[in-house]
């Protein structure tokens, strides 16, 4: 579905992006943020759960997700691993454990802090309009196989991108996915060729 | 004489970019590394004037590829390209021992007074 050329074309589109999101989690954060190659696979929904469970491993996780609109659809999810949520509200300098409200709303601010610059930066590139809806929980202490319900992905293949923020003195950790179905993975590659024949 | 340029990148796209980004009237000999183990090998050559260096690559990163070179005796003007725009990152470039950062995309007016700052006029 994309050509060597594609791939890395997108792969670095999302590398724009996401060094926007770490920049932008370093200021909130006050930390420097140590970025990763961004990883782009074409699944079948059905894989999704074992791509997840191998990349968070088998810790229980808790994950936000927000809806991406406009010239490109999807979803974006953001995972933490329990101990790393404990540790974010560390880091905003909350001494004391957190209401769960509260907690709930830090770990859904900086998600749309992440995954606004991330798809930002690439809409930015491929000069589409992108809009976003409000980031919700979708999941608390759960399983990595078992956070998104494929059955929720009906259409053939989903574009699952893979982006890690990890801060250097902290074990705070959290990945950055973006699921498109296939009809949204065409509109994302034809932006992508646009791009290339610029160049 | 052609002043020899290694461009650093793990996208091909980026290193494209990057080549397009330089003035089509600099006298230059460009070479390419997609990752830091490669551009390491290119430096140890012992002709390679100007780095582009990319931070985010697989197998060594930018910031491993400056310390190195730093420790074997930095012996060309190196300067970072990258998306990783944090502050820190860049303060950290500079410490290691490059010349400047440049952030991506590169916009092509950017790159010559860079370089122009350290003398290099091509």
């Amino acid at each position: 579905m994309l050509s060597e050329d594609q791939r890395d074309a997108l792969q670095e589109l999302i590398n724009i992006g996401m060094g926007r999101a770490g920049a932008s989690a370093a200021a909130v954060l006050g930390e420097f943020v140590q970025l990763s190659v961004p990883r782009i696979l074409i699944l079948r929904p059905g894989l999704i759960p074992a791509a997840l469970e191998r990349i968070l491993g088998s810790e229980p996780l808790t994950a936000v997700r927000q809806g991406f609109h406009g010239d490109l659809r999807g979803e974006a999810v953001v995972v933490y691993g329990a101990a790393h949520c404990r540790e974010l509200a560390d880091l905003m300098g909350y001494e004391d454990l957190l209401e769960p409200g509260a907690e709930r709303e830090l770990l859904l601010d900086v998600s749309n802090v992440l995954v606004g610059a991330c798809l930002g930066g690439l809409a930015e590139q491929i000069r589409a309009e992108v809009g976003f809806s409000a980031p919700s929980l979708m999941a608390v202490d759960e399983a990595a196989a078992s956070l998104i319900d494929v059955r929720d992905v009906d259409l053939p293949c989903a574009l699952f991108v893979e982006v890690n923020f990890r801060l250097e003195v902290r074990s705070f950790a959290c990945h950055l996915i973006l699921l498109l179905v296939e009809e949204q993975i065409l509109v994302l590659r034809n932006a992508v060729d646009r791009f290339l024949e610029a160049l | 004489m052609a002043t020899t340029i290694l461009v650093v990148d793990d996208s091909a796209m980026a290193r494209k970019m990057l080549v397009r980004a330089l003035p089509a009237q600099w006298d230059v000999e460009l070479r390419q590394a997609s990752n830091g183990v490669e551009a390491l090998a290119a430096y140890r050559q012992g002709d390679i004037d100007v780095m582009f260096l990319d931070l985010t690559m697989p197998e060594m990163d930018g910031f491993e590829v400056l310390e190195t070179l730093r420790a074997e005796g930095l012996n060309c003007l190196v300067v970072v390209v990258s998306a990783d725009i944090q502050p820190e990152a860049q303060e950290r470039v500079k410490r290691l021992g490059a010349i400047a950062f440049v952030k991506k995309p590169v916009a092509p007016e950017t790159l010559a007074p860079v370089l122009r700052e350290y003398g290099v006029v091509l």
